[in-house]
Protein backbone atom coordinates (compact mmCIF):
# COMPACT_ATOMS: atom_id res chain seq x y z
CA UNK A 1 0.00 0.00 0.00
CA UNK A 2 2.76 2.45 0.98
CA UNK A 3 4.76 1.83 -2.46
CA UNK A 4 1.54 2.68 -4.39
CA UNK A 5 1.80 6.72 -2.91
CA UNK A 6 4.52 7.47 -5.35
CA UNK A 7 3.45 6.09 -8.43
CA UNK A 8 2.95 8.50 -11.48
CA UNK A 9 -0.71 9.15 -11.78
CA UNK A 10 -2.29 6.49 -14.00
CA UNK A 11 -4.66 6.91 -16.94
CA UNK A 12 -7.76 6.19 -14.75
CA UNK A 13 -7.08 8.48 -11.97
CA UNK A 14 -5.83 11.13 -14.79
CA UNK A 15 -9.42 10.53 -16.39
CA UNK A 16 -11.00 11.10 -12.72
CA UNK A 17 -9.32 14.30 -12.33
CA UNK A 18 -10.16 15.80 -15.33
CA UNK A 19 -13.99 15.25 -14.36
CA UNK A 20 -13.76 16.75 -11.12
CA UNK A 21 -11.83 19.39 -12.75
CA UNK A 22 -14.95 19.89 -15.20
CA UNK A 23 -17.37 19.63 -12.77
CA UNK A 24 -15.65 22.35 -10.80
CA UNK A 25 -15.01 24.78 -13.39
CA UNK A 26 -18.81 25.91 -13.05
CA UNK A 27 -18.24 27.18 -9.34
CA UNK A 28 -15.17 28.34 -10.32
CA UNK A 29 -16.17 30.89 -13.01
CA UNK A 30 -19.09 32.60 -10.57
CA UNK A 31 -16.67 32.82 -8.01
CA UNK A 32 -14.01 34.86 -10.15
CA UNK A 33 -17.08 36.96 -11.32
CA UNK A 34 -17.71 37.77 -7.92
CA UNK A 35 -16.01 40.92 -6.85
CA UNK A 36 -16.62 42.65 -10.67
CA UNK A 37 -17.64 42.00 -14.60
CA UNK A 38 -14.55 40.47 -16.50
CA UNK A 39 -14.27 39.31 -19.70
CA UNK A 40 -13.30 35.73 -20.76
CA UNK A 41 -10.18 36.02 -21.09
CA UNK A 42 -9.05 37.25 -17.35
CA UNK A 43 -11.81 35.09 -16.11
CA UNK A 44 -9.44 32.24 -17.55
CA UNK A 45 -6.48 34.41 -15.99
CA UNK A 46 -8.08 34.24 -12.45
CA UNK A 47 -8.54 30.73 -12.82
CA UNK A 48 -5.23 29.93 -13.60
CA UNK A 49 -4.14 31.84 -10.85
CA UNK A 50 -5.93 30.23 -8.03
CA UNK A 51 -6.19 26.79 -9.12
CA UNK A 52 -5.38 24.45 -12.47
CA UNK A 53 -8.93 23.80 -13.31
CA UNK A 54 -8.58 24.69 -16.83
CA UNK A 55 -7.62 22.30 -19.39
CA UNK A 56 -8.06 23.84 -22.39
CA UNK A 57 -8.86 27.72 -22.81
CA UNK A 58 -11.68 27.23 -25.31
CA UNK A 59 -13.53 25.36 -22.60
CA UNK A 60 -14.52 28.66 -20.51
CA UNK A 61 -16.59 30.45 -23.23
CA UNK A 62 -19.00 27.43 -23.76
CA UNK A 63 -19.58 27.10 -20.30
CA UNK A 64 -20.12 31.03 -19.94
CA UNK A 65 -22.86 30.70 -23.08
CA UNK A 66 -24.47 28.18 -20.98
CA UNK A 67 -24.22 30.13 -17.79
CA UNK A 68 -25.68 33.21 -19.73
CA UNK A 69 -28.40 31.20 -21.24
CA UNK A 70 -29.54 30.12 -17.84
CA UNK A 71 -29.81 33.26 -16.80
CA UNK A 72 -27.30 33.25 -14.06
CA UNK A 73 -24.82 36.18 -15.91
CA UNK A 74 -25.54 38.77 -17.71
CA UNK A 75 -23.13 40.34 -20.72
CA UNK A 76 -22.28 43.07 -22.51
CA UNK A 77 -19.49 44.29 -25.32
CA UNK A 78 -17.38 47.01 -24.36
CA UNK A 79 -15.07 48.85 -26.58
CA UNK A 80 -11.39 48.44 -25.52
CA UNK A 81 -7.70 50.30 -26.03
CA UNK A 82 -6.88 47.32 -27.67
CA UNK A 83 -8.27 48.30 -30.61
CA UNK A 84 -11.48 45.61 -30.47
CA UNK A 85 -14.53 45.03 -28.19
CA UNK A 86 -14.51 42.43 -25.61
CA UNK A 87 -17.15 40.60 -24.17
CA UNK A 88 -17.68 41.39 -20.23
CA UNK A 89 -19.94 38.91 -18.32
CA UNK A 90 -21.22 39.41 -14.82
CA UNK A 91 -23.40 38.03 -12.15
CA UNK A 92 -27.19 38.45 -12.02
CA UNK A 93 -28.95 38.16 -8.63
CA UNK A 94 -29.75 34.33 -9.15
CA UNK A 95 -26.22 34.13 -10.12
CA UNK A 96 -25.41 35.60 -6.98
CA UNK A 97 -27.61 32.98 -4.80
CA UNK A 98 -26.51 30.24 -7.16
CA UNK A 99 -22.74 30.94 -6.42
CA UNK A 100 -23.65 31.01 -2.43
CA UNK A 101 -25.54 27.84 -2.67
CA UNK A 102 -23.16 25.89 -4.23
CA UNK A 103 -20.12 27.36 -2.55
CA UNK A 104 -21.72 26.13 1.14
CA UNK A 105 -22.77 22.88 -0.78
CA UNK A 106 -18.49 22.46 -1.82
CA UNK A 107 -17.87 23.39 1.83
CA UNK A 108 -19.46 20.48 3.22
CA UNK A 109 -18.53 18.08 0.85
CA UNK A 110 -14.82 18.56 1.01
CA UNK A 111 -14.62 18.69 4.99
CA UNK A 112 -16.70 15.12 4.91
CA UNK A 113 -14.14 13.96 2.20
CA UNK A 114 -11.11 15.81 3.99
CA UNK A 115 -12.03 13.83 7.34
CA UNK A 116 -12.85 10.50 5.48
CA UNK A 117 -9.28 10.79 3.80
CA UNK A 118 -7.19 11.63 6.71
CA UNK A 119 -6.33 8.13 7.39
CA UNK A 120 -6.04 7.01 4.11
CA UNK A 121 -3.11 10.29 3.07
CA UNK A 122 -1.48 9.85 6.96
CA UNK A 123 -0.43 6.11 5.66
CA UNK A 124 -1.17 5.01 9.06
CA UNK A 125 -3.27 1.84 9.94
CA UNK A 126 -3.44 -1.46 7.72
CA UNK A 127 -0.25 -1.41 5.57
CA UNK B 1 -5.07 44.03 -35.01
CA UNK B 2 -2.79 41.33 -36.61
CA UNK B 3 -4.36 38.57 -38.74
CA UNK B 4 -2.50 35.64 -40.01
CA UNK B 5 -3.64 32.97 -42.16
CA UNK B 6 -3.23 30.49 -39.47
CA UNK B 7 -5.79 31.63 -37.53
CA UNK B 8 -8.03 32.94 -40.31
CA UNK B 9 -8.03 29.07 -41.56
CA UNK B 10 -8.88 28.46 -37.75
CA UNK B 11 -11.83 30.44 -37.56
CA UNK B 12 -12.71 29.05 -40.97
CA UNK B 13 -12.70 25.82 -39.18
CA UNK B 14 -14.63 26.73 -36.22
CA UNK B 15 -17.68 28.63 -38.52
CA UNK B 16 -18.25 25.29 -40.32
CA UNK B 17 -18.55 23.41 -36.92
CA UNK B 18 -20.52 25.43 -35.32
CA UNK B 19 -22.66 25.76 -38.61
CA UNK B 20 -25.98 23.99 -36.39
CA UNK B 21 -25.57 27.23 -33.87
CA UNK B 22 -28.47 29.79 -35.36
CA UNK B 23 -26.07 32.62 -37.61
CA UNK B 24 -26.57 35.35 -34.60
CA UNK B 25 -25.23 33.22 -31.63
CA UNK B 26 -22.19 31.74 -34.12
CA UNK B 27 -21.36 35.04 -34.95
CA UNK B 28 -20.96 36.03 -31.56
CA UNK B 29 -18.93 33.18 -30.26
CA UNK B 30 -16.62 33.86 -33.53
CA UNK B 31 -16.38 37.23 -32.46
CA UNK B 32 -15.70 36.45 -28.83
CA UNK B 33 -13.17 33.78 -29.57
CA UNK B 34 -11.46 35.96 -32.14
CA UNK B 35 -10.97 39.16 -28.89
CA UNK B 36 -9.24 35.93 -26.86
CA UNK B 37 -6.77 35.18 -30.04
CA UNK B 38 -5.77 38.74 -30.21
CA UNK B 39 -5.57 39.42 -26.63
CA UNK B 40 -3.49 36.84 -26.47
CA UNK B 41 -1.32 37.88 -29.22
CA UNK B 42 -1.14 41.72 -27.68
CA UNK B 43 1.55 40.84 -25.38
CA UNK B 44 3.76 39.95 -28.26
CA UNK B 45 5.08 42.90 -30.77
CA UNK B 46 5.27 40.84 -34.03
CA UNK B 47 3.87 37.45 -33.39
CA UNK B 48 5.19 34.76 -35.40
CA UNK B 49 3.60 31.37 -36.93
CA UNK B 50 4.94 29.66 -33.83
CA UNK B 51 3.37 32.43 -31.40
CA UNK B 52 -0.15 31.51 -33.31
CA UNK B 53 -0.02 28.15 -33.13
CA UNK B 54 0.65 28.13 -29.21
CA UNK B 55 -2.30 30.51 -29.01
CA UNK B 56 -4.53 28.52 -30.76
CA UNK B 57 -3.50 24.95 -29.45
CA UNK B 58 -4.21 26.23 -25.72
CA UNK B 59 -8.01 27.32 -26.92
CA UNK B 60 -8.10 23.72 -28.53
CA UNK B 61 -9.23 22.07 -31.65
CA UNK B 62 -12.15 23.77 -33.43
CA UNK B 63 -14.20 20.22 -33.53
CA UNK B 64 -13.47 19.90 -29.60
CA UNK B 65 -14.59 23.84 -29.31
CA UNK B 66 -17.58 22.99 -31.39
CA UNK B 67 -18.55 19.81 -29.54
CA UNK B 68 -18.75 21.02 -26.13
CA UNK B 69 -21.04 24.22 -27.45
CA UNK B 70 -23.26 22.13 -28.59
CA UNK B 71 -23.63 19.72 -25.39
CA UNK B 72 -23.55 23.36 -23.32
CA UNK B 73 -26.88 25.22 -25.91
CA UNK B 74 -28.42 22.73 -27.42
CA UNK B 75 -28.78 18.93 -26.70
CA UNK B 76 -28.57 19.86 -22.89
CA UNK B 77 -31.71 21.62 -24.01
CA UNK B 78 -33.95 20.09 -26.19
CA UNK B 79 -33.88 16.95 -24.22
CA UNK B 80 -35.65 19.13 -21.60
CA UNK B 81 -37.41 21.50 -23.89
CA UNK B 82 -41.28 20.08 -24.95
CA UNK B 83 -41.00 22.40 -28.62
CA UNK B 84 -41.47 20.43 -31.59
CA UNK B 85 -38.86 22.87 -33.49
CA UNK B 86 -36.03 22.29 -31.15
CA UNK B 87 -36.82 18.68 -31.03
CA UNK B 88 -36.90 18.03 -34.64
CA UNK B 89 -32.81 19.98 -35.06
CA UNK B 90 -31.48 18.12 -32.40
CA UNK B 91 -33.30 14.69 -34.17
CA UNK B 92 -31.89 16.14 -37.27
CA UNK B 93 -28.48 16.35 -36.55
CA UNK B 94 -28.42 12.97 -34.84
CA UNK B 95 -29.62 11.77 -38.55
CA UNK B 96 -25.75 12.82 -39.90
CA UNK B 97 -24.35 10.51 -37.21
CA UNK B 98 -26.82 7.17 -38.53
CA UNK B 99 -28.97 5.21 -39.06
CA UNK B 100 -30.63 5.45 -36.20
CA UNK B 101 -31.07 8.75 -35.96
CA UNK B 102 -32.65 8.38 -39.50
CA UNK B 103 -35.18 6.24 -38.67
CA UNK B 104 -36.38 8.11 -35.36
CA UNK B 105 -36.50 11.30 -37.46
CA UNK B 106 -38.91 9.76 -40.06
CA UNK B 107 -41.14 8.40 -36.97
CA UNK B 108 -41.35 11.49 -35.39
CA UNK B 109 -42.15 13.13 -38.49
CA UNK B 110 -44.92 10.72 -39.06
CA UNK B 111 -46.31 11.26 -35.26
CA UNK B 112 -46.24 15.25 -35.83
CA UNK B 113 -47.81 14.88 -39.35
CA UNK B 114 -50.44 12.82 -37.86
CA UNK B 115 -51.28 15.15 -35.44
CA UNK B 116 -50.79 18.52 -37.61
CA UNK B 117 -53.50 16.42 -39.97
CA UNK B 118 -55.73 15.83 -37.15
CA UNK B 119 -56.01 19.55 -36.28
CA UNK B 120 -56.10 20.42 -40.31
CA UNK B 121 -59.60 18.36 -40.37
CA UNK B 122 -61.11 19.72 -36.96
CA UNK B 123 -60.55 23.09 -38.35
CA UNK B 124 -62.08 22.38 -41.51
CA UNK B 125 -64.75 20.55 -39.89
CA UNK B 126 -67.67 22.85 -40.12
CA UNK B 127 -66.76 23.54 -43.78
CA UNK B 128 -67.18 20.48 -45.15
CA UNK B 129 -69.69 18.73 -42.41
CA UNK B 130 -70.05 15.99 -44.93
CA UNK B 131 -66.91 15.38 -45.46
CA UNK B 132 -64.80 15.38 -42.40
CA UNK B 133 -66.46 13.14 -39.31
CA UNK B 134 -65.74 9.31 -38.05
CA UNK B 135 -67.26 7.66 -40.28
CA UNK B 136 -67.89 3.74 -39.71
CA UNK B 137 -68.54 1.34 -42.20
CA UNK B 138 -68.12 -1.90 -43.14
CA UNK B 139 -64.80 -1.48 -44.70
CA UNK B 140 -63.29 0.25 -41.36
CA UNK B 141 -62.76 3.59 -39.45
CA UNK B 142 -62.86 7.21 -41.87
CA UNK B 143 -62.01 10.37 -40.99
CA UNK B 144 -62.09 12.25 -44.52
CA UNK B 145 -62.38 12.23 -48.35
CA UNK B 146 -62.66 14.24 -51.19
CA UNK B 147 -64.52 15.04 -53.50
CA UNK B 148 -67.07 12.08 -52.03
CA UNK B 149 -67.91 11.79 -48.30
CA UNK B 150 -66.74 8.40 -47.18
CA UNK B 151 -69.01 5.65 -46.97
CA UNK B 152 -70.59 5.21 -43.96
CA UNK B 153 -72.26 6.72 -40.73
CA UNK B 154 -70.65 9.66 -39.51
CA UNK B 155 -71.23 8.77 -35.68
CA UNK B 156 -69.75 12.31 -34.00
CA UNK B 157 -71.25 15.22 -35.53
CA UNK B 158 -70.62 18.74 -34.22
CA UNK B 159 -68.57 16.44 -31.41
CA UNK B 160 -66.00 15.59 -33.96
CA UNK B 161 -63.76 19.00 -33.40
CA UNK B 162 -63.01 18.55 -30.01
CA UNK B 163 -62.73 14.83 -30.41
CA UNK B 164 -59.83 15.66 -33.20
CA UNK B 165 -58.37 17.95 -31.51
CA UNK B 166 -57.66 16.20 -28.25
CA UNK B 167 -56.66 13.19 -30.21
CA UNK B 168 -54.30 15.55 -32.63
CA UNK B 169 -52.74 17.15 -29.28
CA UNK B 170 -52.23 13.22 -27.80
CA UNK B 171 -49.81 12.68 -31.16
CA UNK B 172 -48.11 15.66 -30.53
CA UNK B 173 -47.82 15.57 -26.83
CA UNK B 174 -46.50 11.18 -26.87
CA UNK B 175 -44.06 12.13 -30.17
CA UNK B 176 -42.81 15.09 -28.37
CA UNK B 177 -41.99 12.90 -24.83
CA UNK B 178 -41.13 9.54 -27.22
CA UNK B 179 -38.57 11.78 -28.71
CA UNK B 180 -37.54 13.94 -25.34
CA UNK B 181 -37.05 10.16 -24.12
CA UNK B 182 -35.04 8.85 -26.79
CA UNK B 183 -32.69 11.87 -26.71
CA UNK B 184 -31.82 11.47 -22.75
CA UNK B 185 -31.59 8.02 -22.99
CA UNK B 186 -29.36 7.96 -25.70
CA UNK B 187 -28.31 11.27 -26.91
CA UNK B 188 -25.15 11.47 -24.51
CA UNK B 189 -24.36 8.20 -25.31
CA UNK B 190 -23.82 9.09 -28.91
CA UNK B 191 -22.52 12.59 -27.81
CA UNK B 192 -19.69 10.39 -25.64
CA UNK B 193 -19.06 7.95 -28.57
CA UNK B 194 -18.23 11.31 -31.02
CA UNK B 195 -16.18 13.02 -28.48
CA UNK B 196 -14.18 9.77 -28.07
CA UNK B 197 -13.84 9.59 -31.68
CA UNK B 198 -13.06 13.16 -31.95
CA UNK B 199 -10.01 12.96 -29.68
CA UNK B 200 -8.51 10.04 -30.63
Amino acid sequence: MVALRNEPKSEPTEKWEAQLRKGCLELAILACLWEKRLYGLEILRGLEQNSNLVLAEGTVYPILARLKEDGLLQSEWVESDAGHPRKYYWLTASGRQRAVSMGHVWNSFAANLNSLLQPVLNGKGRS
Amino acid sequence: MTSNPMIESYFAALTTQLSDLPQPKRDEVIRELRAHVFDRLEQIAVPTDDDCRTVLTAMGTPVEIARQYRVELLLNRSAWKISPWSLLRTLFRWTLTGIQGYVVLVLAMLGYTVGACLYITALLKPLFPRHIGLFVSEQGINLARFPDPPPGMEVLGAYYIPFAVLLGFLFTLGTTLAIRFVVRKFGRLKQKVTGLAASA
